[in-house]
């Protein structure tokens, strides 16, 4: 099972993935061998303490180091708020989180991982978050390898995702951003610094709701060389609870950051910022500009909400919105132009801040795709698009771009990929021999039919001679012999019947061995065929061909050769 | 000179040497390389740059491709046929135009048709515009002898020029349900009524050293009053403004700066501003885009100054090539009277706005 996300748009059942797709009453350990985790985004890992500890899973779960490190932080903030702050009953506990998290295997980039004796698996890196990986997935020649969410392009604390040319049957990728064209990441970061200017110059206070350990460390180091080099004096802060375990998290694997990252962290942290405090509660409350960075990123409960309903009232305050809402957030409904919100007790928030949006999330767009395509050299595509929009356009380009198929199933739709996975086979020398020496020489192009026993043991596959494979297996060997009778009109002798089926076999097939035995009978290589007087009648001749199991091939060929009758002697 | 409003800049995944506005939402892009599929875009604008004016919140700012195609030919040339879903092309083979569809319930755009070019002319390609109404018809020549009206739906012809003259085509432009406006590489400018047999009012032919020099043109819709509404722009930088009532006597005329001629004057390309008064655009000498006020002029044919000049494609420019980018094709957002579209060699896509400074108007 690839991911196990929560959908953030819903409050009910519809959060959770449909599970009954895998089995309906079945135990879901039995139909798992393991569950993979791409990186800690909600919508990839928020279901897995209900997956594993509510629904039941004991299996593995597979996911990278970060990734362990910060999924149960999230997973756990999520928790409080959904139960603490909404009061919703039917939520897994801290317990379950601690629990889940005890089933979870952690691997390495470019570690092969076997699951079992025959499950493999490899993580590689993704950029996109901390700790993303797209994962190959491995049964011996047979592989899909599974993007999870990537981005192809570097950033200011990422690198850009890279796979090898493992060429797996199938890639399965997201095409979310697939039909869009981005505009420049320069020109985005001016205008965010432009506005976040504007408004502290004026005295405003600048809120920047923002998912604790994703784009935030981006926009702080945005901010910091901004400040910097601009020599503001305004303070930002970054909300508590978060950001000592964010910035300790990036710390611990810098590994897994940019090179640029990791060439100046020798002098300097490049997540210790100069000009960025601790948030507290009380600050919100203080005169003058500031920016304040708080969670969760789409103001649907905690801190940046509380933060929004203080500073909302206010016309030189401004709030960022650095990524996608869901429907149903504070956060969407905003963005949709919305100025006068209900909040809880039928309260009305009326907003007068001015209100933006500047996305820095890093997706692939149809470029990125096509890029990891032509890295991985697939045999097939497979779109998982989040919206479920035609991509018509992209699933053409791509097959005709790489001549690979292209699908995109939707939701519990049943994708089957024919494959031919290669099966090698050692052949027996003595057999091979055997085969050569038949005297003729073997074509090319042309199939040969040879006969042999395909022994297979311990997953490995012999092809040895039926005498080699009888005595392996200590049996003694039989001979089949077919006869068949062939009815010819030919008053002479049996003699001279011989003598035609000699001539004329003789002019026919010549590319075997046929021979006039002195006792009358003839023989095609190691057929037997020997002419008759029919017992009723003397007119007619019984020729008795007989072969072994061996020459089944031949023999049928030569009986259906004699029935059609022999040509007119000639005197 | 000049000072940004807004400025967003994209990649798109090929170069275009086309911006053809879908209403008002949208612009086809094509790509125009040789020997191999070049995909055609129809791609939807960010929605914060395609409202009127910046009510309430936006948050897109990126492209969204909405339609694509994909054509065995180079692109040069794309014209949507207003109030229809369809779109002609031209390129490179010269001997066919490409009739497309773009239908609602897919994103992929349809091949429907072609239209046969009678003369083939080896690297010459025919220039397309739309007479659009009830039966539409389609407007091509690369050559003046070879300029007809093609019913889009029967492929009669419905007019014909009948002349033998071979003078290459530069620009065509349909200007309303009777007439169209020529532009010949050479400089000779024509106004025709398809009404009648083949009698255009045109200026009296190249003039000294025309050979030398590469022109273009386009008629601009006047806002109010009268005054030059034609402009050509020749591959030396010499820009002119005449009367369609006199064709042979430019009203004005400047020179743009421009340090050498244009590596490419088939890229050359001049645009009347839809919302502004005497304002133009020039693109095709550089990597740059001008905006000219014509009204601050002497129009005496000396050297003139832009009011603003885009320099993003240089400037934003990634790799570093010998090659400078070259502004491919730019175009005027319909009703954002200062808001620009310009596309370069580099496959980059930039929209733009400038800060007017002129005195108030």
């Amino acid at each position: 099972m690839l991911d196990c996300g929560m959908h953030m748009g819903f409050n009910d059942d519809r959060r959770f993935p449909d599970f009954s797709y895998i089995t309906r009453n079945g135990r879901l350990t039995d139909f798992l061998d393991c569950v993979i985790i791409s990186h800690f985004h909600l919508d990839h890992c928020g279901a897995l303490p209900y997956f594993s500890e509510m629904v039941g899973y004991d299996g593995p779960i597979y996911m990278t180091h970060p990734t362990q490190a910060i999924c149960p932080i999230l997973l756990e903030d999520y928790r409080k708020i959904a139960v603490d702050k909404k009061g919703e009953a039917n939520f897994f506990t801290s317990q379950m989180i601690k629990d889940c998290m005890k089933k979870v295997v952690a691997v390495h980039l470019h570690q092969t991982v076997q699951v079992d004796d025959e499950l493999e698996i490899k993580a590689y890196y993704a950029g996109h978050v901390l700790g993303a990986a797209m994962f190959q997935i491995k049964v011996g020649s047979e592989s899909v390898v599974y993007t999870g969410d990537y981005n192809m392009t570097p950033d200011r604390h990422l690198g850009a995702a890279w796979i090898d040319k493992c060429r797996p049957n199938l890639l399965i990728t997201e095409s979310t951003y697939a039909t869009t064209i981005r505009d420049s990441k320069r020109c985005r970061e001016r205008d965010f610094l432009k506005k976040v200017h504007e408004a502290v110059e004026r005295g405003g206070k600048v809120l920047i709701p923002v998912f604790a350990l994703g784009r935030a460390q981006e926009l702080c180091i945005l901010l910091e060389t901004f400040w910097e080099r601009m020599n503001l004096k305004a303070p930002i802060y970054f909300s508590t609870g978060l950001t000592e375990k964010a910035n300790h998290y990036y710390k611990l694997f810098i590994t897994w950051t940019n090179q640029k990252i990791r060439k100046t962290f020798v002098q300097r942290n490049m997540f210790e910022f100069k000009h960025i405090k601790a948030f507290d509660r009380a600050f919100a409350d203080n005169p003058g500009p500031m920016v304040v960075f708080a969670t969760p990123g789409m103001l649907h409960a905690g801190q940046s909400l509380q933060i929004f309903r203080k500073w909302a009232g206010n016309e030189k305050n401004m709030v960022i919105m650095p990524g996608y809402c869901v429907q149903g957030t504070v956060g969407h409904k905003i963005l949709s132009g919305q100025r006068k919100l209900e909040m809880e007790g039928r309260q009305v928030l009326e907003v007068k801040m001015q209100v933006e949006y500047m996305s820095f999330s890093a997706h692939a767009d149809a470029k990125g795709i096509m890029q990891l395509v032509g890295q991985a050299e697939p045999e097939s595509v497979l779109l998982v698009h989040g919206e479920a929009k035609k991509m018509e356009f992209l699933k053409q380009k791509i097959e005709q771009e790489f001549r690979v198929s292209c699908y995109m199933p939707a939701n519990g739709e049943t994708v089957t990929l024919p494959t031919s996975p290669s099966i090698p086979v050692g052949i027996s020398l003595g057999l091979l021999k055997r085969e050569m020496a038949q005297g003729l020489l073997p074509d090319a192009k042309k199939p040969r039919l040879l006969h042999g026993t395909l022994i297979m043991k311990d997953s490995n596959f012999r092809l040895v001679s039926s005498e080699q494979a009888l005595k392996e297996l200590g049996l003694a060997e039989h001979q089949l012999r077919f006869t068949c009778r062939v009815h010819l009109h030919d008053p002479r002798k049996e003699q001279e019947t011989a003598m035609r089926v000699y001539s004329h076999l003789k002019s026919v097939l010549k590319e075997h061995c046929v021979q006039h035995l002195p006792d009358g009978s003839v023989t095609v290589e190691s057929i037997l065929i020997q002419a008759a007087a029919h017992s009723e009648d003397p007119g007619t001749k019984v020729l008795l061909v007989s072969w072994t199991y061996q020459d089944e091939e031949l023999g049928s060929h030569l009986t259906s050769l004699l029935k059609k009758g022999l040509p007119q002697a000639t005197s | 000179g000049g000072e940004y409003q807004d400025f967003h800049a994209f990649d798109l995944s090929e170069a275009t040497r086309v911006l053809e506005w879908i209403d008002d939402k949208g612009v086809c892009v094509a790509g125009y390389e040789s020997l191999k599929k070049n995909e055609i875009l129809h791609l939807l604008l960010p929605l914060r740059l395609s409202v009127k004016e910046n009510q309430g919140l936006f948050p897109e700012r990126d492209f969204k491709v909405r339609h694509g195609g994909f054509s065995d030919t180079s692109v040069f040339d794309l014209k949507h046929v207003l109030d229809t879903r369809l779109l002609v092309t031209s390129g490179l083979p010269g001997c066919h135009l490409h009739v497309w569809q773009v239908t609602e319930d897919s994103d992929v755009i349809q091949a429907v048709s072609t239209i046969a070019v009678q003369e083939e002319e080896g690297s010459l390609w025919p220039r397309v515009a739309i007479f659009s109404s009830m039966a539409p018809g389609v407007l091509h020549g690369a050559r003046l002898r070879g300029l007809k009206v093609v019913d889009l739906e029967t492929q009669k012809t419905t007019y014909s020029s009948g002349v033998g003259d071979s003078e290459e085509l530069s620009s065509l432009q349909v200007l309303d349900a009777d007439t169209f406006a020529f532009c010949c590489a050479s400089g000779r400018l024509g106004l025709v009524d398809i009404r009648q047999k083949w009698a255009p009012s045109e200026n009296a032919g190249p003039g000294p050293g025309a050979a030398a020099r590469r022109w273009c043109a386009e008629v601009g819709g006047r806002r109010r009053g009268p005054g030059p509404s034609i402009a050509s722009l020749g591959s030396d930088g010499q820009l002119c403004l005449l009367d369609p009532r006199d064709l042979c006597h430019p009203v004005s005329s400047g020179r743009c700066p421009v340090s050498a001629p244009s590596p490419a004057p088939e890229l050359l390309r001049v645009t009347w501003a839809p919302g502004l008064d005497d304002c133009l655009a020039v693109s095709g000498f550089d990597g740059t885009v001008q905006v000219y006020d014509a009204t601050s002029w002497d129009g005496t044919g000396g050297q003139v100054e832009p009011v603003f000049t885009h320099r993003g494609h240089i400037f934003l420019e990634d790799n570093q090539t010998d090659t400078a980018p070259l502004v491919t094709t730019h175009t005027w957002h319909p009703h954002k009277p200062r808001t620009l579209l310009s596309a370069a060699s580099d496959a980059s896509l930039h929209v733009w706005d400038w800060v007017d400074h002129r005195a108030a108007c």
